[in-house]
């Protein structure tokens, strides 16, 4: 059964090979291409809502980044303020501590999209497995809670863990496993670790989510027909789930790549309680930016931030997305 | 991808004409001192000749207050006779002020009075969100003017940035000493001997005595983000941000390094002692409650801190134990103190002259300015017999429907009543502390940052990683304090210092 | 039945349990918190089992409960609102991205992926909102901006209708003479309940735990939400303790206690709609019958 549309674009797509021939045939590629338009106008109306509210909530207010190339005056209006060209960027790149942000926000996402991945997915297979459907949604439901709490509240927990002299790490597990007390919010050292730690402990319940739901999309059919192979319940993970989810598993890790110059702020300013001491392993790109513009309340500045953290993240997204569309163009974003 | 680029055309057409539209909306014209008509309705003018006119004004607050409902009724009674306006007020809680006021007063919200201070004054005015008022002030504000000249004519001239004023300073206390204070209780208990206690180093003794005899409790605690953080404007005028300091408030007005300073190293070694010796708790630096807080739960018997005249009445009352003050620096006045708490009129308002109008009144009309602060009399607050005031009978601090304790805000302090337990002369006390107090040199000046923006980021990051651990005694500032001054140095501090001094100088000369 | 056998699953069940309990242990803390009284945490710290009980965080709440209910049903009728219309236009969205036939379709890609990368910022957002289109404290404030649907969720659901609706349905409803609409609403929707459950759920929490919205948009009291309400409390006592006027303030810093106790009573109505999203992760209509 042929589909006939596909018969049509197929021409055009045809045409369209045939660029540098004389008019007419631009003329036909055109008309063809219209009528795919009209052939298909229903799917495209149905895009129209939500073409719009990208238009009003994104594109619009886009226009706005060129704030980060004036000097903005609120009595000449926005429009009118000066252009001061990169000199907005400088707080950036002129600090020395530039290299240190840059490094560790790009070590932490590495490690995040990473790690996450993996534990996600892995959870998401332990809960798909687990026979007891009831079971299994409890145990959903709690992993998920960390969720739904703030930053600020997070912060105030680990502090609870953390602290000197009554922070059950010190006052309970340490001494129970012999170890001598650990001024925790004092060595830089351990922060990486717990840092990561948190970020796990907050996130999976939610990135597992997705790949659950994809996991529950694969046909049984595929199953039924390894185990009559005699593949054991593990060989068929490896060689049915994990391949077939793999479409989700590239493009969120996609996703995650292109904003790998962003940080979760709440975790790297509000966690460590805003501590001095531990910057140089907490500081991130963000948390840099936020600190430094407090008393200086320059939109410029910040938002000359906000692109320069874009511009990163988008040209490694195509780059990510060129050598994805290499080896399977479905998998790839766009 | 070159299919791609060829769509995004369309894209960036609409995009463009809504950029004109934006740059219709936004507020780009800027409103001249003319006779502004506001929003006139039919009904002809009162008495006063004026049109009638409905002011917006955007304060802080903190509690949630029940009545503001009532109280702004009662506001508009007063104001619809005096100016013919009615005032709606916006109160946005401190926590989200910064942010969502530099955001009403980008676009073309509908802000006439709005508050100003707390360290975005100068930002603020720089970027021409704030309407100069010195005209204003002559035609509208003399009242005003009359009664913070009557505390020092150098007052108002702080506001002044570039020749213009952008701000009203509220009276207040307008200058501050600097001290030390302890519970009454444990100094009756251990006999202690306040008035030996000169200097902070005489505090050793103090603290030994404590820390030998109250085990529970840690014998100071910092009031704000580090123990002399406060203190230390007592040994300089900071200039604003503290890079580039003015020492004993005038050093020929020359600008040097708070953090090179000799006096600034031995605070230091002074508060490190102290943590060596137990006299703070270990985890000082990343306590999530500050020091009445703590007090208020008995883990400690004292701080340092910024003063004021009835000071310790006030803490006292929020801490819930009888404090006892001890002032250790005298009382000294800085354009940063004076432009902390101020009223401002908003670039897009309608009206500058009602709203002039109105700042007028909050320092000219007791009525009103009591109604602010302290609410509807009879309703939230009741006169006592020794001329404070106190809540009525069956309201107390959580129940009462207006307990702002903000009166600060609200333009003239001194026009309001004092609440119970303070002083019934506060105001007087308080007045003449202002008028005793050393003016720094550099009283009336303001640093505009622009030009050194970029290292003003980096310098601020490099304290971030330092000062507080430094002022709070958790790091050695034997090891440490040069590692602080040459990261500063590296970060660009000096380029400020000399940003600072060329435009003091420049200010000194006119 | 292929589920690996009795001890398979008991090691399955014993890890959950283990990483359950990790999980929620620093709720315990949490909760024994809101429960504790305030001066006593200052004093000794954090415990599994408060060392001196003390509702009063929990009275002090109740006592303001009319402005808790009132952020409460705001909180619930701006999430169930904002969750149905985002679902809705995210589908439709994201289905005729999936389908191959769909002209335009990579550059459609394009322009909804790009705006996950560049961003204006804060104040043209808000000026765009406040100035274009005036959704100053109204709802709309609440339900609009940023929240309605997301890059993220419209790349999701494309990936899910691309990998898991074969043409083969779509091929035989054209043959019976189907038009476009009728097929997403009664095959496409159906099929699709593990994404929609996902996307809806993933909707739900964001709309659940927005505060920056209320944050800049709102000031009147009447509109807050529930976690407006907590997080601009929050704020408030970070300003207060760093500021160095606090002395000049004169005013209670909110307990800590009470903070702990509205995170709690925040997440609750969460735990108790995650069951109702938890029903659609079944895979609806086997896709086998079809192809069969």
């Amino acid at each position: 059964m042929m589909n006939a549309s596909m018969h049509t674009s197929g021409q055009a797509a045809a045409k369209g090979r045939a660029e540098e021939a004389p008019q007419p045939a631009v003329r036909s590629r055109f008309r063809a291409k219209m009528k795919v338009v009209k052939r298909y106008r229903a799917l495209l109306l149905m895009t129209l809502p939500g073409v719009i509210y990208l238009l009003i909530n994104n594109y619009f207010p886009m226009l706005g980044m060129a704030i980060a190339f004036k000097d903005i005056n609120f009595a000449k209006g926005i429009m009118a303020s000066d252009w001061i060209g990169f000199k907005n960027f400088e707080y950036l790149f002129k600090t020395r501590d530039a290299f240190i942000i840059t490094r560790n926000t790009l070590l932490y996402n590495v490690v995040f999209i990473i790690l996450g991945t993996v534990l996600a997915i892995g959870l998401a297979i332990v809960l798909n497995e687990i026979k007891n459907r009831y079971v299994s949604r409890t145990y959903q439901s709690i992993i998920l809670l960390p969720h739904l709490i703030s930053m600020v509240i997070v912060g105030y927990l680990v502090f609870a863990f953390l602290d000197n002299s009554n922070g059950f790490m010190n006052k309970t597990l340490l001494p129970w496993l012999g170890f001598p007390e650990i001024s925790w919010y004092s060595e830089a050292k351990y922060w990486p670790y717990i840092l990561t730690i948190v970020h796990v402990w907050k996130s999976i319940g939610y990135s597992c989510i997705i790949y659950l739901a994809a996991i529950i999309g694969i046909d049984q059919e595929y199953y039924e027909a390894a185990k009559i192979d005699g593949a054991s319940r593990l060989r068929q993970i490896f060689s049915i789930t994990v391949p077939l989810i793999t479409p989700v598993i590239t493009i969120l890790t996609l996703l995650s790549i292109g904003r790998i110059f962003y940080s979760d702020f709440g975790l790297f300013y509000q966690v460590p309680l805003n501590t001095g001491i531990l910057m140089p392993v907490t500081q991130t790109i963000d948390t840099y930016v936020y600190r430094a513009l407090i008393n200086l309340g320059d939109i410029g500045m910040s938002s000359a931030a906000g692109m320069y953290q874009s511009l990163v993240g988008f040209t490694l997204v195509i780059l990510s997305n060129t050598v994805v569309k290499k080896f399977n163009k479905d998998n790839a974003l766009f | 991808m070159k299919r791609v680029w060829k769509w995004t055309k369309p894209v960036m057409a609409i995009s463009v004409s809504a950029s004109v539209m934006l740059a219709g909306c936004s507020s780009g014209s800027n409103k001249e001192n003319s006779p502004a008509q506001g929003a006139s309705s039919a009904s002809a003018a009162n008495e006063t000749g004026l049109k009638p006119y409905a002011l917006t004004f955007v304060f802080p607050t903190t509690a949630d207050a029940k009545d503001m409902g009532l109280v702004e009724e009662a506001v508009n009674k007063i104001t619809k006779e005096k100016i013919n306006a009615t005032v709606k007020f916006i109160p946005i809680s401190f926590g989200a002020w910064a942010q969502q006021t530099t955001l009403m007063l980008s676009g073309n919200e509908k802000v006439d009075v709005i508050f100003s201070g707390i360290g975005t004054y100068n930002q603020q005015a720089s970027k021409g969100q704030l309407l100069p008022m010195e005209d204003l002030i002559e035609r509208y504000g003399q009242e005003a003017k009359a009664a913070l000249d009557d505390q020092s004519p150098q007052i108002l001239e702080a506001a002044r940035i570039d020749g213009h004023i952008y701000g009203m300073p509220d009276i207040k206390d307008l200058a501050e000493n600097y001290g030390f204070t302890i519970r009454k209780d444990l100094v009756d208990k251990y006999g202690i001997d306040l008035s030996a206690v000169k200097t902070i180093d005489d505090l050793d003794p103090v603290f030994q005595k404590i820390k030998d005899n109250e085990p529970t409790m840690f014998p100071t605690y910092k009031y704000s983000q580090s123990i002399i953080d406060t203190i230390s404007n007592g040994y300089m005028d900071n200039l604003g941000d503290g890079f580039g300091v003015l020492p004993n408030f005038d050093n020929n007005l020359k600008v040097v390094d708070w953090y090179e300073t000799p006096e600034y190293a031995k605070l230091l070694d002074t508060v490190r002692r102290w943590y060596l010796a137990g006299f703070i708790p270990k985890d000082i630096a990343t306590s999530t409650e500050n020091g009445t807080q703590v007090m208020k739960a008995g883990k400690t018997a004292s701080y340092l801190s910024h003063m004021k005249p009835g000071f310790a009445e006030q803490d006292s009352r929020n801490t819930g134990h009888t404090l006892e003050s001890i002032e250790l620096l005298p009382a000294a006045a800085t354009t940063g103190k004076i432009t902390r708490f101020m009223l401002s009129i908003a670039n897009n308002s309608d009206n500058p002259e009602r709203a002039m109008m109105f700042i007028n009144l909050l320092y000219a009309d007791k009525e009103l300015s009591n109604l602010l602060a302290w609410g509807i009399e009879g309703k939230h607050y009741v006169k006592q017999a020794d001329g404070t005031i106190n809540y009525p009978d069956g309201v107390d601090a959580t129940n009462t429907g207006y307990g702002l304790f903000t009166g600060y805000l609200f333009g003239n302090q001194f026009l309001q009543y004092v609440w119970s337990g303070n002083d019934p002369q506060l105001w007087t006390t308080m007045s003449d502390f202002n008028k005793a107090a050393r003016k720094s040199k550099a009283l009336g000046f303001s640093f505009n940052a622009e030009p050194v923006k970029t290292e003003l980021a980096a310098v601020t990051n490099v304290t971030n990683q330092f000062k507080v651990s430094l002022e709070t005694g958790t790091i050695d500032p034997k090891k440490h304090l040069p590692e602080f001054i040459n990261q500063l140095k590296a970060a660009g501090i000096d380029k400020i210092i000399a940003e600072k001094q060329k435009q003091l100088d420049a200010w000194a000369a006119q | 039945m292929n589920d690996g056998g009795k001890w398979y699953q008991g090691f399955l069940h014993g890890f959950m349990i283990v990483l359950s309990l990790l999980t929620l242990f620093p709720f315990v803390l949490l909760l024994s918190g809101s429960l504790s009284d305030d001066n006593e945490i200052i004093r000794s710290g954090y415990a599994v089992i408060p060392k001196m009980l003390s509702f009063s965080a929990y009275e002090y709440l109740w006592s303001d409960a009319a402005d808790i209910v009132r952020a409460y049903s705001i909180t619930i009728f701006v999430t169930v609102v904002g969750t149905v219309a985002g679902l809705s236009i995210i589908a439709l969205l994201s289905y005729p991205l999936s389908r191959r036939e769909m002209p335009f379709r990579g550059p459609l890609a394009f322009y909804v992926f790009f705006t996950m990368l560049f961003n204006g910022g804060l104040v043209p957002t808000y000026l765009v909102y406040t100035n274009m289109f005036d959704v100053k404290n109204s709802m709309l404030a609440l339900l609009v901006p940023g929240l309605l649907m997301n890059a993220f969720y419209v790349i999701l659901m494309r990936t899910f209708f691309a990998t898991s609706i074969p043409p083969a349905i779509i091929e035989s409803a054209y043959m019976d003479g189907a038009k476009e609409f009728r097929i997403f609403r009664s095959i496409i929707i159906p099929l699709s309940t593990p994404v929609l459950a996902t996307v809806g759920l993933f909707q739900t929490i964001a709309y659940w735990n927005d505060w920056f919205n209320g944050l800049i948009y709102i000031t009147d009291p009447k509109l807050f939400s529930l976690q407006n309400l907590l997080n601009r409390i929050l704020l408030d006592v970070q300003f207060l303790q760093t500021s160095q006027d606090s002395i000049a303030m004169g005013t209670h810093i909110p307990l800590l206690s009470m903070r702990l106790a509205m995170a709690v009573i925040g997440i609750i109505p969460i735990l108790i709609a995650y069951p109702f999203f938890q029903k659609y992760f079944v895979k609806g209509i086997t896709i086998g019958a079809v192809k069969g």
